[in-house]
């Protein structure tokens, strides 16, 4: 991570926040996606996000990187950003040191992604209900717990719920 | 050592386990339920052709709540005269337009309300996927899906094998093809679930846009059984021995071209039937319109409306099952 040197020159060091690493070139669009860091400036005045796109990587040849300053991003997102793109790794930076996050493959996932199925009962708008899905890892997708209906992993950015 | 039991009284001690089973338990998907319940419930529905009335007032001063947002002649018919037949009170309604739900009052509480007045189960009946599954998270009280959107409708499932094992006397070794609208049709699913218990050929024959949903195929590989897509039926009507018919669901098709593309392509007739096995049997789950033609219903291959006249007893040993009458 910051042993990248091109990364390194671009960005300063963070004392206290999250770096997402190793996202294959140009899809950090998606992993702001997933994590709604449009919200971020609405959550906490004070965080500054620097995206980098396309750097030099040891183990990609190119890659992207999302360095989020004063904000640690929740493990569960993190969870779903790795089922998305397993290249990712997430490190949270607590007073200049730096943690690696081992993501959990999680059998159910609740409240954070929406059914694609319109019809599906999880997108009733007056019901008392959180979408929950369960997952299928060999197989690269989830499944709707209420409707069956299947959405692969690539896809889940364009669910993810505001 | 083992106790010894004759085999008459193991077979009681086999049948209340099973039917302990049943017990309380939903019936939300015809994924959940496997070989020896499906035959313990099509074996009661055996003793109770032979003893009609056997379960008369089985279930006396039970409380059924039939809450059918979406309309239905026949399922909620069959639901509310099975209840009565045990001896069920009934309550509820067959149409979302005549009760709160037309004012915006939610499934949530819709179920939370009967469950306040005693319902001992619901009989859910919903335009929403899923919706009988959510229902099965707000309350303890037992529930029957009897039809969620396109998805499922477990106990038309079952009554359909009931009914191919009525007329073959086995359900293994059959060449099973499902013809017609399997993407928005929800009796194709559940039939495809509860079939894959058995050791049976599945053909799915429909157009491309209407064929079998992704997340059933996902469930037969998950399950290691192999089935087959046609787009004619003339393909493999010599080979089946059972065709299942279902009507293209208009009202679900969220596109009309798409519907007036397959409109009568895939209509059933003594023509299309000329070559076929001459113990073929045909099925529907009813209603149809115009995907069977009525000159069928005179030929030896009709075996619809026997049926849906299955559909009653099926569903009294069903409730008896689940409300702890048992056996």
């Amino acid at each position: 991570m910051e042993g990248d040197s091109e990364a390194g020159m671009l960005v300063r060091k963070i004392q206290e926040g999250t770096v997402i690493d190793h996202i294959p070139d140009w899809r950090s669009g998606l992993v702001a996606q997933v994590l709604r860091l449009s919200r971020l400036a609405k959550l906490q005045a004070d965080v500054s996000v620097a995206i980098l796109q396309n750097v030099a990587s040891r183990q990609l040849v190119r890659k992207d990187m999302i360095k989020i300053d004063r904000w640690h991003v929740d493990e569960g997102e993190a969870d779903i950003l790795c089922l998305i793109f397993p290249s990712i790794t997430i490190n949270y930076i607590k007073e200049w040191k730096v943690t690696k996050y081992k993501p959990k493959v999680p059998d159910i996932i609740e409240g954070r992604i929406k059914c694609p199925e319109v019809q599906c009962i999880s997108n009733a708008e007056r019901e008392p209900i959180s979408p929950e899905f369960a997952t299928w890892k060999k197989n690269r997708i989830l499944q709707c717990e209420y409707c069956d209906t299947l959405l692969p992993f690539d896809r889940i950015p364009d669910y993810v719920k505001s | 050592m083992p106790k010894m039991y004759p085999a008459r009284l193991l077979s009681q001690l086999e049948r209340r386990t099973l039917t302990s089973y049943f017990s309380g338990k939903d019936v939300v998907s015809a994924k959940d339920f496997k070989r020896t319940q499906l035959e313990q419930l099509f074996q009661a529905v055996d003793d109770l052709e032979r003893h009609p009335g056997s379960l008369e007032g089985a279930l006396k001063g039970k409380l059924a709540a039939l809450l059918f947002f979406e309309p239905s002649t026949r399922t909620y018919s069959t639901f509310q005269i099975a209840a009565r037949n045990l001896g069920m009170k009934v309550s509820g309604f067959s149409d979302a337009g005549g009760s709160s739900v037309s004012k915006g009052e939610t499934l949530h509480d819709t179920v939370r309300m009967f469950e306040g007045y005693g319902a001992d189960c619901f009989i859910i009946r919903h335009k929403r996927m899923g919706a009988a599954r959510f229902a099965a998270k707000i309350t303890d009280v037992p529930v029957v899906n009897a039809g969620d959107g396109s998805r499922e409708h477990p106990t038309q499932a079952m009554t359909d094998l009931y009914s191919i094992r009525s007329a073959f006397g086995r359900i293994d070794g059959l060449k099973v093809g499902i013809l017609g609208d399997l993407r928005y049709g929800r009796t194709a699913s559940s039939l495809v679930y509860a079939l894959s218990n058995y050791d049976v050929e599945i053909s799915f024959i429909a157009p491309e846009a209407l064929q079998i949903r992704p997340e059933v195929e996902h469930f037969l590989n998950e399950r290691g059984v192999t089935a087959k897509k046609e787009a004619d039926l003339k393909a493999v009507a010599a080979g089946l021995d059972v065709l299942y018919v279902t009507r293209i669901q208009k009202e679900r098709i969220p596109d009309p071209t798409d519907f007036e593309r397959v409109k009568g392509k895939y209509e059933v007739n003594l023509e299309t039937l000329k070559d076929v096995k001459p113990s073929l049997k045909v099925l529907h789950p009813l209603p149809r319109v115009d995907e069977l033609a009525p000159e069928v219903d005179a030929t030896n291959y009709a075996r619809y409306f026997t049926q849906a006249a299955a559909g009653l007893p099926l569903r009294m040993v069903l409730l008896n099952f689940i409300l702890g009458g048992g056996d």
